[in-house]
């Protein structure tokens, strides 16, 4: 018996590592075991909750990618509801009875073409937004540019990768709008001030309207369909001597964290372009 | 008391940099350096032998648990902390009363570089074998092992050499 105490404490410390590695083995060879593997795993709510520390940092560093992703997604999503609502409007009874050969009303036969913003500026009197996509892309001069808040501005240039829009924030820049309510329009123009507001000329004074109406895009031009938002009334003044009111639009766009855009891609320019100036000469 | 301290903050330190940094590395596919065993490598000469296999059990217990790899690392890091003390006496002798702890300036540079090398290659060899749980492509698990040593090795090199200067 006392030599066995002996050799137990001689070798307590062999006896201790083989204890633990079969201990560590049999982890190993039973990682099926139900209640094991919850208890020594990143199941387990406590390391969970580390887990989730962790994750909540570290998520930062790929909002990134999850932006493109969704803006990709975004753009997706806005041609099939082109298509869609295209494929609705010929389905309605209006346009069954003209038997158009065309099923679409032509000026919304438009895409979109889904670009980052790589260079912007909203501080310089005259600025200028640059985009990571070109003629390869299908980018041409005079597209519109819209994101999910509105109006940005109108392709001025396009080399073969990249494209240079004029925004709104340009006062080379007219953007022709109208009141949603009662279609006056009236060209929106840049005063160079302040990268939130814009102004609204050519508004007479007979006109109605209040703070806070929409004015959206008139589609009269090849760059924009009709409807998409520009900007609010803000404040307005008028003299008694004025005839036409001087309007403040707040901008729909917040220019300062533009990031991702869509250029609008109006598949009948061609046609339309060349009629209107076959007519002019 | 000082000693306890420091071993205390660096159990902790080294857990949560091995989980939440180093674990995510993944640099060219497989290089993941394992550092935790850095805490059983820095335990004094003295400390007792069986405390070190069970602490050593506990952490590889735990860094398993987080990688979800039960008694993997446990068994890698009780063998290490087994194997630590035969390989301080066949590199150098301790005089009796002594209890450094184990650094380039204590044991000096050659003793201690063969200390740390023989050690992780211990550990890593038995962590890589088990982790796969075969022979299979032990070609494959061969060059990992040694790929991770390297990296491990140097990273613990980097470590003590920036400490040494103090203590």
């Amino acid at each position: 018996m006392r030599k066995l105490i002996a050799f137990l404490i001689k070798y307590s410390v062999v006896i201790l590592f083989i204890a633990l590695e079969l201990l560590s083995f049999g982890l190993i060879v039973n990682n099926n075991g139900y209640q094991k593997s919850v208890f020594f795993s990143s199941g387990n709510t406590l390391l969970a909750s580390f887990y989730e520390v962790s994750n909540s940092v570290v998520e930062y560093f790929f909002l990134r990618q999850a932006n493109d992703g969704l803006s990709a997604e975004n753009t997706q999503l806005k041609n099939e509801i082109v298509n869609l609502r295209n494929q609705l409007q010929s389905m309605t009874a209006d346009s069954t009875v003209r038997k158009l050969k065309h099923p679409i009303d032509p000026q919304n036969e438009i895409a979109y073409i889904y670009a980052k913003v790589i260079h912007n500026s909203t501080n310089k009197m005259q600025n200028f937004i640059t985009l990571n996509k070109g003629e390869r892309d299908g980018i041409k001069v005079d597209m519109g540019v819209v994101n999910e808040e509105g109006v940005v501005g109108i392709v001025s240039k396009v080399t073969e990768k990249f494209s240079v829009v004029i925004p709104i924030l340009n006062p080379k820049m007219q953007i022709n709008s109208k009141f949603k309510k009662n279609n006056y329009s009236g060209p929106i123009v840049w005063d160079g001030k302040d990268y939130r507001f814009a102004r609204l000329n050519d508004i007479a004074r007979h006109v109605k309207f209040s703070l806070g109406d929409s004015l959206i895009t008139s589609g009269y031009t090849y760059s924009f369909p009709e409807g998409i938002l520009i900007g609010t009334v803000d404040d307005f003044t008028i003299k008694e001597s004025d005839a036409y009111y001087n309007i403040r639009v707040q901008l729909a766009v917040n220019f300062r964290t533009l990031s991702h855009v869509q250029v609008i891609n109006y598949l009948n320019y061609e046609e339309q372009h060349s009629l209107e100036q076959s007519v002019i000469q | 008391m000082i000693i306890l301290v420091q071993n205390i903050a660096r159990f902790i330190i080294l857990i949560l940099v091995q989980v939440f940094v180093l674990n995510n590395i993944r640099f060219s596919g497989f290089i993941n350096p394992y550092i935790y065993i850095l805490f059983i490598l820095l335990l004094p000469v003295r400390f007792p032998r069986w405390l070190s296999l069970i602490v050593g059990f506990i952490m590889g217990l735990i860094i398993d648990s987080f990688t979800n790899t039960p008694g993997v690392h446990a068994f890698a890091t009780v063998l290490l902390a087994y194997f630590r003390n035969p390989v301080i006496k066949a590199f150098l002798s301790i005089e009796e009363g002594a209890n450094p702890v184990p650094g380039f300036y204590t044991f000096g540079v050659s003793a201690f570089v063969k200390y740390v090398v023989s050690l992780v290659i211990v550990h890593h060899t038995a962590f890589y074998f088990l982790e796969i749980f075969s022979f299979e492509n032990a070609g494959l698990t061969f060059v990992r092992l040694l790929m991770n040593s390297v990296v491990t090795i140097l990273i613990i090199f980097g470590i003590q050499s920036v400490k040494s200067g103090k203590s």
